[in-house]
Protein backbone atom coordinates (compact mmCIF):
# COMPACT_ATOMS: atom_id res chain seq x y z
CA UNK A 1 0.00 0.00 0.00
CA UNK A 2 0.92 3.65 -0.80
CA UNK A 3 1.88 5.72 1.68
CA UNK A 4 -0.44 8.17 0.57
CA UNK A 5 -3.72 5.71 0.72
CA UNK A 6 -2.09 4.52 4.15
CA UNK A 7 -2.59 8.28 5.08
CA UNK A 8 -5.96 8.59 4.01
CA UNK A 9 -6.96 5.84 5.37
CA UNK A 10 -5.33 6.58 9.16
CA UNK A 11 -7.20 10.08 9.15
CA UNK A 12 -10.40 8.77 7.66
CA UNK A 13 -10.62 5.80 10.82
CA UNK A 14 -9.70 9.32 13.19
CA UNK A 15 -12.26 10.95 12.12
CA UNK A 16 -14.64 7.62 12.34
CA UNK A 17 -13.55 7.46 16.03
CA UNK A 18 -14.44 11.21 16.97
CA UNK A 19 -18.06 10.29 14.87
CA UNK A 20 -18.43 8.12 17.59
CA UNK A 21 -17.06 9.19 20.01
CA UNK A 22 -18.64 12.48 19.59
CA UNK A 23 -22.26 11.65 21.29
CA UNK A 24 -20.80 10.60 24.40
CA UNK A 25 -19.59 14.14 24.94
CA UNK A 26 -22.35 16.15 23.44
CA UNK A 27 -25.57 17.11 24.20
CA UNK A 28 -28.92 16.82 21.79
CA UNK A 29 -28.78 20.15 20.13
CA UNK A 30 -24.63 20.46 19.39
CA UNK A 31 -25.22 16.42 17.70
CA UNK A 32 -28.29 18.24 15.87
CA UNK A 33 -25.76 20.97 14.41
CA UNK A 34 -23.06 18.61 13.65
CA UNK A 35 -25.39 16.71 11.48
CA UNK A 36 -26.75 18.82 9.94
CA UNK A 37 -22.77 20.25 8.93
CA UNK A 38 -22.20 16.22 8.29
CA UNK A 39 -25.11 16.39 5.39
CA UNK A 40 -23.70 19.68 3.51
CA UNK A 41 -20.39 17.70 4.40
CA UNK A 42 -21.60 14.98 2.19
CA UNK A 43 -23.14 17.03 -0.63
CA UNK A 44 -19.09 18.62 -0.44
CA UNK A 45 -17.67 15.32 -1.41
CA UNK A 46 -20.23 14.91 -4.12
CA UNK A 47 -18.98 17.76 -6.00
CA UNK A 48 -15.17 17.22 -4.78
CA UNK A 49 -15.65 13.49 -6.33
CA UNK A 50 -16.32 15.27 -9.73
CA UNK A 51 -14.52 18.53 -9.32
CA UNK A 52 -11.51 16.32 -7.44
CA UNK A 53 -11.15 13.80 -10.27
CA UNK A 54 -11.76 15.37 -13.32
CA UNK A 55 -10.38 19.17 -13.06
CA UNK A 56 -14.08 20.28 -14.13
CA UNK A 57 -15.87 22.67 -12.08
CA UNK A 58 -19.43 22.50 -11.59
CA UNK A 59 -20.89 26.03 -10.13
CA UNK A 60 -24.49 24.56 -10.49
CA UNK A 61 -24.28 21.52 -7.77
CA UNK A 62 -26.57 22.90 -5.10
CA UNK A 63 -29.19 22.42 -8.32
CA UNK A 64 -29.30 18.29 -7.69
CA UNK A 65 -29.12 19.09 -3.99
CA UNK A 66 -32.42 21.09 -4.49
CA UNK A 67 -33.70 18.78 -6.54
CA UNK A 68 -33.13 15.74 -4.25
CA UNK A 69 -34.23 18.09 -1.42
CA UNK A 70 -38.05 18.98 -3.27
CA UNK A 71 -38.67 15.29 -4.47
CA UNK A 72 -37.99 14.03 -0.85
CA UNK A 73 -40.22 16.76 0.51
CA UNK A 74 -43.16 15.85 -2.23
CA UNK A 75 -43.00 12.11 -1.60
CA UNK A 76 -43.25 12.18 1.76
CA UNK A 77 -45.85 14.81 2.45
CA UNK A 78 -47.77 12.99 -0.01
CA UNK A 79 -49.82 10.50 2.37
CA UNK A 80 -51.03 8.15 -0.22
CA UNK A 81 -47.35 7.23 -1.31
CA UNK A 82 -46.59 3.87 1.45
CA UNK A 83 -42.90 3.44 2.21
CA UNK A 84 -42.45 7.37 1.82
CA UNK A 85 -39.05 7.75 3.34
CA UNK A 86 -37.55 4.94 1.47
CA UNK A 87 -39.33 5.96 -2.31
CA UNK A 88 -38.47 9.14 -1.53
CA UNK A 89 -34.51 9.01 -0.81
CA UNK A 90 -35.11 6.46 -4.19
CA UNK A 91 -36.62 8.98 -6.23
CA UNK A 92 -34.37 12.24 -4.80
CA UNK A 93 -31.05 9.99 -6.21
CA UNK A 94 -32.81 9.01 -9.17
CA UNK A 95 -34.12 12.33 -10.32
CA UNK A 96 -30.73 14.13 -9.70
CA UNK A 97 -29.07 11.52 -11.69
CA UNK A 98 -31.47 11.83 -14.51
CA UNK A 99 -31.20 15.89 -14.49
CA UNK A 100 -27.20 15.26 -14.32
CA UNK A 101 -27.74 12.28 -16.66
CA UNK A 102 -29.57 15.07 -19.40
CA UNK A 103 -27.36 17.75 -19.30
CA UNK A 104 -24.22 16.37 -18.81
CA UNK A 105 -25.03 14.54 -21.86
CA UNK A 106 -25.15 17.18 -24.26
CA UNK A 107 -21.97 19.13 -22.35
CA UNK A 108 -19.83 16.11 -23.07
CA UNK A 109 -20.49 14.64 -25.63
CA UNK A 110 -20.76 18.09 -27.37
CA UNK A 111 -17.40 18.67 -26.38
CA UNK A 112 -18.35 21.46 -23.80
CA UNK A 113 -15.32 21.56 -20.92
CA UNK A 114 -13.53 23.90 -18.47
CA UNK A 115 -14.85 26.98 -18.66
CA UNK A 116 -17.61 26.72 -20.58
CA UNK A 117 -18.68 23.63 -18.77
CA UNK A 118 -18.88 25.72 -15.30
CA UNK A 119 -20.47 28.73 -16.84
CA UNK A 120 -23.57 26.54 -18.20
CA UNK A 121 -24.07 24.81 -14.49
CA UNK A 122 -23.94 28.24 -13.54
CA UNK A 123 -26.94 28.71 -15.50
CA UNK A 124 -28.82 25.56 -14.68
CA UNK A 125 -28.68 26.07 -10.95
CA UNK A 126 -30.02 29.84 -11.64
CA UNK A 127 -32.82 28.04 -13.46
CA UNK A 128 -33.64 25.79 -11.05
CA UNK A 129 -33.92 27.94 -8.01
CA UNK A 130 -36.32 29.88 -10.79
CA UNK A 131 -38.18 27.25 -11.18
CA UNK A 132 -38.34 26.50 -7.81
CA UNK A 133 -39.62 29.88 -7.13
CA UNK A 134 -42.01 30.19 -9.99
CA UNK A 135 -43.86 27.08 -9.76
CA UNK A 136 -45.60 27.60 -6.55
CA UNK A 137 -48.40 25.24 -6.79
CA UNK A 138 -45.90 22.22 -6.59
CA UNK A 139 -43.07 24.01 -5.16
CA UNK A 140 -44.85 26.35 -2.16
CA UNK A 141 -42.75 29.23 -4.19
CA UNK A 142 -40.90 31.31 -2.10
CA UNK A 143 -41.79 30.00 1.18
CA UNK A 144 -41.52 26.68 0.07
CA UNK A 145 -42.87 23.52 1.79
CA UNK A 146 -42.63 22.97 5.03
CA UNK A 147 -43.72 19.81 7.69
CA UNK A 148 -41.82 17.23 6.10
CA UNK A 149 -41.82 14.46 8.35
CA UNK A 150 -38.67 12.77 9.66
CA UNK A 151 -37.06 9.41 8.12
CA UNK A 152 -39.23 6.28 9.25
CA UNK A 153 -39.61 2.65 7.72
CA UNK A 154 -40.65 -0.08 8.78
CA UNK A 155 -38.16 -3.35 8.38
CA UNK A 156 -39.72 -7.26 8.72
CA UNK A 157 -42.19 -5.61 11.55
CA UNK A 158 -39.41 -3.78 13.28
CA UNK A 159 -40.51 0.23 13.09
CA UNK A 160 -37.62 2.36 12.49
CA UNK A 161 -37.83 5.71 13.25
CA UNK A 162 -35.06 8.33 12.99
CA UNK A 163 -36.54 11.27 14.43
CA UNK A 164 -34.36 11.72 17.91
CA UNK A 165 -31.42 13.63 17.66
CA UNK A 166 -29.01 10.77 18.09
CA UNK A 167 -30.80 8.19 15.79
CA UNK A 168 -30.58 10.80 12.96
CA UNK A 169 -27.31 11.29 13.97
CA UNK A 170 -26.25 7.94 13.57
CA UNK A 171 -27.83 7.67 10.04
CA UNK A 172 -26.42 10.46 8.21
CA UNK A 173 -22.72 10.14 10.12
CA UNK A 174 -22.48 6.23 9.02
CA UNK A 175 -24.47 7.07 5.13
CA UNK A 176 -21.75 10.20 5.20
CA UNK A 177 -18.52 7.43 6.36
CA UNK A 178 -19.99 4.65 3.65
CA UNK A 179 -20.25 6.89 0.83
CA UNK A 180 -16.91 8.58 1.39
CA UNK A 181 -15.18 5.41 1.74
CA UNK A 182 -17.01 4.28 -0.91
CA UNK A 183 -15.88 7.30 -3.42
CA UNK A 184 -12.45 7.14 -2.29
CA UNK A 185 -12.39 3.38 -3.27
CA UNK A 186 -13.80 4.43 -6.54
CA UNK A 187 -11.57 6.95 -7.26
CA UNK A 188 -8.01 5.50 -6.55
CA UNK A 189 -8.34 2.88 -8.51
CA UNK A 190 -8.60 2.20 -11.73
CA UNK A 191 -11.82 4.96 -12.93
CA UNK A 192 -10.10 7.33 -10.54
CA UNK A 193 -6.62 6.89 -12.59
CA UNK A 194 -8.21 7.17 -15.65
CA UNK A 195 -10.18 9.92 -14.93
CA UNK A 196 -6.77 11.35 -14.07
CA UNK A 197 -5.27 10.46 -17.54
CA UNK A 198 -8.51 12.57 -19.19
CA UNK A 199 -7.71 15.48 -16.82
CA UNK A 200 -4.32 15.79 -18.20
CA UNK A 201 -4.83 15.04 -21.89
CA UNK A 202 -8.38 14.02 -23.06
CA UNK A 203 -7.62 13.47 -26.47
CA UNK A 204 -4.33 11.17 -25.79
CA UNK A 205 -6.76 9.02 -23.42
CA UNK A 206 -9.30 8.51 -26.39
CA UNK A 207 -6.48 7.34 -28.61
CA UNK A 208 -5.80 4.51 -26.22
CA UNK A 209 -9.60 3.50 -26.31
CA UNK A 210 -10.94 5.11 -23.75
CA UNK A 211 -14.53 6.33 -24.06
CA UNK A 212 -13.71 10.24 -22.40
CA UNK A 213 -17.45 11.81 -22.65
CA UNK A 214 -18.90 8.48 -21.25
CA UNK A 215 -16.87 8.25 -18.33
CA UNK A 216 -16.97 11.91 -17.46
CA UNK A 217 -21.05 11.93 -17.59
CA UNK A 218 -20.91 8.70 -15.53
CA UNK A 219 -18.82 10.82 -13.06
CA UNK A 220 -20.86 13.46 -13.15
CA UNK A 221 -23.77 11.31 -12.39
CA UNK A 222 -22.60 9.80 -9.59
CA UNK A 223 -22.04 13.13 -8.21
CA UNK A 224 -24.97 14.63 -8.70
CA UNK A 225 -27.06 11.30 -7.37
CA UNK A 226 -25.15 11.73 -3.99
CA UNK A 227 -25.43 15.70 -3.63
CA UNK A 228 -29.51 14.51 -4.78
CA UNK A 229 -28.97 12.09 -1.49
CA UNK A 230 -27.57 14.67 0.67
CA UNK A 231 -30.30 17.46 -0.46
CA UNK A 232 -32.98 14.50 0.73
CA UNK A 233 -31.35 13.57 3.80
CA UNK A 234 -31.37 17.68 4.59
CA UNK A 235 -34.57 18.64 4.47
CA UNK A 236 -35.87 15.53 6.28
CA UNK A 237 -34.06 16.42 9.11
CA UNK A 238 -34.72 20.44 8.97
CA UNK A 239 -38.54 19.89 8.01
CA UNK A 240 -38.36 22.28 5.26
CA UNK A 241 -37.57 23.18 1.82
CA UNK A 242 -36.83 26.22 0.29
CA UNK A 243 -35.82 27.65 -3.16
CA UNK A 244 -32.52 28.99 -0.91
CA UNK A 245 -31.61 24.89 -1.29
CA UNK A 246 -31.13 24.76 -5.14
CA UNK A 247 -29.59 28.34 -5.25
CA UNK A 248 -26.53 30.32 -6.39
CA UNK A 249 -25.27 30.79 -3.01
CA UNK A 250 -25.26 27.12 -1.71
CA UNK A 251 -23.41 26.41 -4.77
CA UNK A 252 -20.69 28.93 -3.93
CA UNK A 253 -20.34 28.05 -0.47
CA UNK A 254 -19.74 24.31 -1.49
CA UNK A 255 -17.11 24.95 -3.79
CA UNK A 256 -14.87 26.88 -0.81
CA UNK A 257 -15.54 24.55 1.24
CA UNK A 258 -14.02 21.79 -0.95
CA UNK A 259 -11.31 24.40 -1.64
CA UNK A 260 -10.69 24.46 1.82
CA UNK A 261 -10.63 20.92 2.93
CA UNK A 262 -8.27 20.05 -0.13
CA UNK A 263 -9.62 19.25 -3.69
CA UNK A 264 -9.29 15.83 -4.62
CA UNK A 265 -9.32 14.37 -1.37
CA UNK A 266 -12.98 13.70 -0.47
CA UNK A 267 -12.53 13.92 3.19
CA UNK A 268 -11.14 17.08 3.67
CA UNK A 269 -14.44 18.88 1.84
CA UNK A 270 -16.81 17.20 4.71
CA UNK A 271 -14.40 18.58 7.55
CA UNK A 272 -14.23 22.07 5.16
CA UNK A 273 -17.80 22.00 5.66
CA UNK A 274 -18.07 21.07 9.32
CA UNK A 275 -15.02 23.45 10.03
CA UNK A 276 -16.81 27.02 7.69
CA UNK A 277 -20.06 25.98 9.11
CA UNK A 278 -18.99 25.85 12.27
CA UNK A 279 -16.92 29.60 11.65
CA UNK A 280 -20.26 31.21 9.80
CA UNK A 281 -21.98 30.59 12.58
CA UNK A 282 -19.68 32.23 15.64
CA UNK A 283 -18.95 35.04 13.37
CA UNK A 284 -22.52 35.64 12.43
CA UNK A 285 -23.15 35.67 16.15
CA UNK A 286 -21.32 39.15 16.33
CA UNK A 287 -22.16 40.47 13.21
CA UNK A 288 -24.46 38.94 10.38
CA UNK A 289 -22.68 40.86 7.55
CA UNK A 290 -19.36 40.12 8.27
CA UNK A 291 -19.41 36.46 7.47
CA UNK A 292 -19.84 36.97 3.52
CA UNK A 293 -16.96 39.71 3.76
CA UNK A 294 -14.54 36.82 5.66
CA UNK A 295 -15.63 33.89 3.27
CA UNK A 296 -14.29 35.95 0.18
CA UNK A 297 -10.81 36.73 1.81
CA UNK A 298 -10.77 32.83 3.33
CA UNK A 299 -11.35 31.72 -0.04
CA UNK A 300 -9.09 34.10 -1.40
CA UNK A 301 -6.12 33.17 0.75
CA UNK A 302 -6.74 29.46 0.67
CA UNK A 303 -6.11 29.84 -2.80
CA UNK A 304 -3.00 31.50 -2.85
CA UNK A 305 -1.23 29.74 0.27
CA UNK A 306 -2.68 26.85 0.60
CA UNK A 307 -4.12 25.58 -2.87
CA UNK A 308 -4.59 21.64 -1.80
CA UNK A 309 -6.60 23.01 1.16
CA UNK A 310 -5.75 22.50 5.24
CA UNK A 311 -4.92 18.70 4.84
CA UNK A 312 -2.05 19.61 3.26
CA UNK A 313 -0.66 21.66 6.34
CA UNK A 314 0.76 18.34 7.58
CA UNK A 315 2.23 17.53 4.34
CA UNK A 316 3.71 21.06 3.98
CA UNK A 317 5.40 21.14 7.36
CA UNK A 318 6.99 18.06 6.46
CA UNK A 319 8.63 19.32 3.66
CA UNK A 320 9.42 21.82 5.03
CA UNK A 321 11.30 20.19 7.99
CA UNK A 322 12.72 18.11 5.60
CA UNK A 323 14.04 20.58 3.57
CA UNK A 324 15.94 21.98 6.75
CA UNK A 325 17.48 18.84 7.82
CA UNK A 326 18.73 18.82 4.41
CA UNK A 327 20.14 22.19 4.31
CA UNK A 328 22.06 21.98 7.77
CA UNK B 1 -4.96 -8.82 -51.18
CA UNK B 2 -6.05 -10.28 -47.99
CA UNK B 3 -3.11 -9.00 -46.09
CA UNK B 4 -3.75 -5.56 -46.84
CA UNK B 5 -4.34 -3.50 -43.35
CA UNK B 6 -4.42 -0.01 -44.86
CA UNK B 7 -5.22 1.47 -47.62
CA UNK B 8 -5.46 4.91 -48.38
CA UNK B 9 -6.56 5.61 -51.94
CA UNK B 10 -6.34 8.80 -54.33
CA UNK B 11 -6.50 10.81 -50.89
CA UNK B 12 -6.88 14.44 -51.62
CA UNK B 13 -7.39 17.29 -48.40
CA UNK B 14 -8.09 20.79 -49.23
CA UNK B 15 -8.05 23.78 -46.53
CA UNK B 16 -10.07 26.54 -48.02
CA UNK B 17 -7.85 27.46 -50.66
CA UNK B 18 -5.27 25.41 -49.94
CA UNK B 19 -4.50 21.80 -51.28
CA UNK B 20 -3.02 20.52 -48.56
CA UNK B 21 -2.62 16.97 -50.09
CA UNK B 22 -3.39 14.86 -53.66
CA UNK B 23 -3.63 12.00 -55.11
CA UNK B 24 -1.63 10.03 -52.24
CA UNK B 25 -1.70 6.13 -52.25
CA UNK B 26 -0.56 4.29 -49.93
CA UNK B 27 -0.78 0.77 -48.75
CA UNK B 28 0.64 -1.22 -45.47
CA UNK B 29 0.65 -4.68 -45.36
CA UNK B 30 0.34 -6.94 -42.35
CA UNK B 31 3.56 -6.70 -40.36
CA UNK B 32 5.39 -4.09 -42.66
CA UNK B 33 7.42 -0.98 -42.01
CA UNK B 34 7.89 1.83 -44.00
CA UNK B 35 8.55 5.77 -43.91
CA UNK B 36 6.80 8.57 -44.91
CA UNK B 37 9.32 11.32 -45.26
CA UNK B 38 9.45 15.38 -46.60
CA UNK B 39 10.66 18.56 -46.07
CA UNK B 40 8.69 20.56 -43.79
CA UNK B 41 4.97 21.33 -44.77
CA UNK B 42 5.21 18.73 -46.87
CA UNK B 43 1.86 17.32 -45.61
CA UNK B 44 3.14 14.40 -43.65
CA UNK B 45 1.45 14.79 -40.50
CA UNK B 46 -1.88 16.11 -41.98
CA UNK B 47 -1.15 12.87 -44.10
CA UNK B 48 -0.88 10.95 -41.17
CA UNK B 49 -4.06 12.49 -39.60
CA UNK B 50 -6.23 11.28 -42.68
CA UNK B 51 -4.34 7.39 -41.73
CA UNK B 52 -5.93 7.92 -38.30
CA UNK B 53 -9.18 8.91 -38.94
CA UNK B 54 -8.80 12.31 -37.68
CA UNK B 55 -8.76 14.81 -40.55
CA UNK B 56 -11.50 13.34 -43.18
CA UNK B 57 -10.06 13.68 -46.77
CA UNK B 58 -11.66 15.76 -49.47
CA UNK B 59 -11.42 13.24 -52.03
CA UNK B 60 -10.67 9.43 -51.90
CA UNK B 61 -10.75 7.11 -49.01
CA UNK B 62 -9.26 5.45 -46.32
CA UNK B 63 -9.62 1.72 -45.70
CA UNK B 64 -8.77 -0.33 -42.16
CA UNK B 65 -9.28 -3.85 -42.90
CA UNK B 66 -12.12 -3.03 -45.58
CA UNK B 67 -13.61 -0.19 -42.88
CA UNK B 68 -13.77 3.27 -43.87
CA UNK B 69 -12.08 5.18 -40.64
CA UNK B 70 -13.03 8.50 -41.84
CA UNK B 71 -14.72 10.49 -39.16
CA UNK B 72 -15.31 7.76 -36.41
CA UNK B 73 -14.88 8.75 -32.73
CA UNK B 74 -11.03 8.74 -31.70
CA UNK B 75 -11.80 5.37 -29.33
CA UNK B 76 -13.50 3.35 -31.59
CA UNK B 77 -10.84 3.75 -33.89
CA UNK B 78 -8.11 3.14 -31.40
CA UNK B 79 -10.07 -0.42 -30.56
CA UNK B 80 -9.92 -1.22 -34.11
CA UNK B 81 -6.01 -1.93 -33.38
CA UNK B 82 -4.29 0.98 -34.82
CA UNK B 83 -2.32 3.08 -32.27
CA UNK B 84 -0.89 6.64 -32.58
CA UNK B 85 1.81 8.61 -31.30
CA UNK B 86 1.60 11.95 -31.61
CA UNK B 87 4.40 14.61 -32.72
CA UNK B 88 4.54 16.34 -29.02
CA UNK B 89 5.18 13.41 -26.74
CA UNK B 90 1.91 13.64 -24.77
CA UNK B 91 1.87 11.15 -22.01
CA UNK B 92 -0.26 11.77 -18.78
CA UNK B 93 2.30 14.24 -16.79
CA UNK B 94 0.32 13.97 -12.90
CA UNK B 95 0.53 9.67 -13.14
CA UNK B 96 3.68 7.65 -12.34
CA UNK B 97 4.99 6.04 -15.81
CA UNK B 98 3.54 2.84 -14.63
CA UNK B 99 0.52 4.04 -14.52
CA UNK B 100 0.32 5.42 -17.88
CA UNK B 101 1.02 1.65 -19.57
CA UNK B 102 -2.13 0.70 -17.02
CA UNK B 103 -4.53 3.76 -18.33
CA UNK B 104 -2.96 2.33 -21.80
CA UNK B 105 -3.62 -1.42 -21.77
CA UNK B 106 -7.28 -0.87 -20.03
CA UNK B 107 -8.41 0.93 -23.21
CA UNK B 108 -7.47 -1.88 -25.06
CA UNK B 109 -10.13 -4.95 -26.08
CA UNK B 110 -7.74 -7.36 -24.77
CA UNK B 111 -4.33 -6.34 -23.66
CA UNK B 112 -1.79 -9.59 -23.95
CA UNK B 113 1.87 -7.57 -22.69
CA UNK B 114 2.06 -7.11 -19.08
CA UNK B 115 2.81 -3.91 -18.04
CA UNK B 116 6.18 -5.18 -16.91
CA UNK B 117 7.08 -6.27 -20.36
CA UNK B 118 5.97 -2.95 -21.73
CA UNK B 119 8.55 -1.27 -19.04
CA UNK B 120 11.46 -2.89 -20.55
CA UNK B 121 10.74 -2.76 -23.87
CA UNK B 122 10.94 0.89 -23.58
CA UNK B 123 13.84 0.63 -21.61
CA UNK B 124 11.81 2.57 -18.33
CA UNK B 125 12.09 -0.19 -15.49
CA UNK B 126 13.65 1.78 -13.20
CA UNK B 127 11.77 4.55 -13.88
CA UNK B 128 8.24 3.09 -13.02
CA UNK B 129 7.13 4.82 -10.18
CA UNK B 130 8.36 8.23 -11.27
CA UNK B 131 5.52 10.77 -12.53
CA UNK B 132 5.39 11.28 -16.82
CA UNK B 133 5.73 14.81 -16.23
CA UNK B 134 9.34 14.12 -14.59
CA UNK B 135 10.89 12.52 -17.57
CA UNK B 136 13.45 13.48 -19.93
CA UNK B 137 12.12 14.28 -23.34
CA UNK B 138 13.34 11.25 -24.77
CA UNK B 139 12.03 8.88 -22.20
CA UNK B 140 8.43 10.60 -22.40
CA UNK B 141 8.71 9.60 -26.42
CA UNK B 142 9.63 5.93 -25.52
CA UNK B 143 6.82 6.36 -22.80
CA UNK B 144 4.35 6.90 -25.83
CA UNK B 145 5.74 4.17 -27.84
CA UNK B 146 5.18 1.68 -24.87
CA UNK B 147 1.75 2.99 -24.25
CA UNK B 148 0.95 2.67 -27.99
CA UNK B 149 2.00 -0.97 -27.92
CA UNK B 150 0.22 -1.62 -24.75
CA UNK B 151 -3.18 -1.39 -27.05
CA UNK B 152 -1.98 -4.09 -29.02
CA UNK B 153 -1.97 -2.26 -32.03
CA UNK B 154 -2.51 -4.39 -35.36
CA UNK B 155 -0.82 -0.93 -36.67
CA UNK B 156 1.54 1.98 -35.14
CA UNK B 157 1.65 5.11 -36.50
CA UNK B 158 4.26 7.13 -35.18
CA UNK B 159 4.22 10.92 -35.96
CA UNK B 160 7.77 12.08 -35.51
CA UNK B 161 9.08 9.61 -33.09
CA UNK B 162 12.44 11.48 -32.98
CA UNK B 163 11.53 14.71 -32.85
CA UNK B 164 14.19 16.48 -30.05
CA UNK B 165 16.34 13.39 -29.41
CA UNK B 166 19.36 13.46 -29.19
CA UNK B 167 21.51 11.24 -32.07
CA UNK B 168 22.09 8.05 -29.59
CA UNK B 169 18.18 8.21 -29.05
CA UNK B 170 17.01 8.29 -32.06
CA UNK B 171 19.06 5.34 -33.08
CA UNK B 172 17.94 3.65 -30.09
CA UNK B 173 14.45 4.54 -30.77
CA UNK B 174 15.10 2.66 -34.49
CA UNK B 175 16.50 -0.04 -33.06
CA UNK B 176 13.55 -0.48 -30.85
CA UNK B 177 11.03 -0.72 -33.62
CA UNK B 178 13.42 -3.13 -35.68
CA UNK B 179 12.82 -5.37 -32.77
CA UNK B 180 8.92 -4.76 -32.95
CA UNK B 181 8.69 -5.61 -36.74
CA UNK B 182 7.38 -8.57 -37.60
CA UNK B 183 4.80 -7.88 -34.81
CA UNK B 184 2.73 -5.34 -36.84
CA UNK B 185 2.60 -2.19 -39.30
CA UNK B 186 4.69 0.74 -38.38
CA UNK B 187 3.85 3.90 -40.13
CA UNK B 188 6.94 6.44 -39.18
CA UNK B 189 6.74 9.95 -40.02
CA UNK B 190 10.06 11.37 -39.93
CA UNK B 191 11.96 13.87 -41.14
CA UNK B 192 15.34 13.06 -39.72
CA UNK B 193 17.30 11.42 -42.36
CA UNK B 194 19.35 9.49 -40.15
CA UNK B 195 16.42 7.84 -37.75
CA UNK B 196 14.68 6.34 -41.81
CA UNK B 197 18.03 5.11 -43.11
CA UNK B 198 18.61 3.19 -39.82
CA UNK B 199 14.83 1.88 -40.14
CA UNK B 200 15.77 0.72 -44.15
CA UNK B 201 12.49 0.01 -44.89
CA UNK B 202 9.72 1.43 -47.85
CA UNK B 203 9.70 4.78 -48.12
CA UNK B 204 7.31 7.60 -49.46
CA UNK B 205 8.92 11.03 -50.31
CA UNK B 206 6.13 14.04 -50.04
CA UNK B 207 6.98 17.38 -51.47
CA UNK B 208 3.91 19.97 -51.36
CA UNK B 209 0.73 17.73 -50.64
CA UNK B 210 2.10 14.85 -53.44
CA UNK B 211 4.28 11.91 -53.57
CA UNK B 212 7.50 12.69 -55.16
CA UNK B 213 8.92 9.55 -54.81
CA UNK B 214 8.58 6.22 -53.21
CA UNK B 215 10.54 3.02 -53.11
CA UNK B 216 13.02 1.32 -51.01
CA UNK B 217 14.96 4.11 -48.81
CA UNK B 218 18.06 3.15 -50.88
CA UNK B 219 16.84 3.86 -53.82
CA UNK B 220 15.28 6.95 -52.45
CA UNK B 221 18.19 8.04 -50.79
CA UNK B 222 20.17 8.00 -54.04
CA UNK B 223 17.50 10.08 -55.96
CA UNK B 224 18.79 13.09 -57.39
CA UNK B 225 15.65 14.92 -57.50
CA UNK B 226 15.00 13.57 -53.37
CA UNK B 227 18.26 15.16 -52.88
CA UNK B 228 17.18 18.46 -54.19
CA UNK B 229 14.32 18.91 -52.47
CA UNK B 230 15.63 18.26 -49.51
CA UNK B 231 18.41 20.72 -49.89
CA UNK B 232 16.41 23.48 -50.89
CA UNK B 233 17.27 23.13 -54.54
CA UNK B 234 13.54 23.33 -55.17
Amino acid sequence: MIARDRNWLLIFAVCVALAVVYPFVAGGYQLTVIRDALIFGLFAASLDFFWGRTGILCFGHAAFFGIGGYIMALVTLNDAIPFASLLGIMGAVAGAAFVAAIIGYFLFFGGIRGSYFTIVTLAMGVICQQAAVSWSSVTGGDSGLIGIPPIAFDVGGLHVDLSQDLSSYILVAATVAVTVLALWSVSRGRWGTVLTAIQDNEVRAAALGHNAPLRLLVTFVLSAAIAGLAGALYVCMAGLVAPDLSGLLLSTEVIVWVAVGGRGTLLGPVLGAIFIQRAQQTISSFNPSLWPLLLGCVFVIIVFVLPDGILSIYARLKSLFKGRRRAQ
Amino acid sequence: MSDVLLQAENVGIRFGGLQALEALNLTVRDKELCCIIGPNGAGKSTFLNVLTGTLRPTSGSVRFLGHDIAGLPLHRIARLGIARKFQIPSVFPSLSVEDNLKVARWGAPSPVRPVGELLELVALTNRAATLAGELAHGQKQWLEIGMALAIEPRLLLLDEPTAGMTPQETLATAQMLLRLKGEFSIVAVEHDIRFVRALNCETLVLHQGRRLRSGPFHDIETDEMVRDVYLGRR
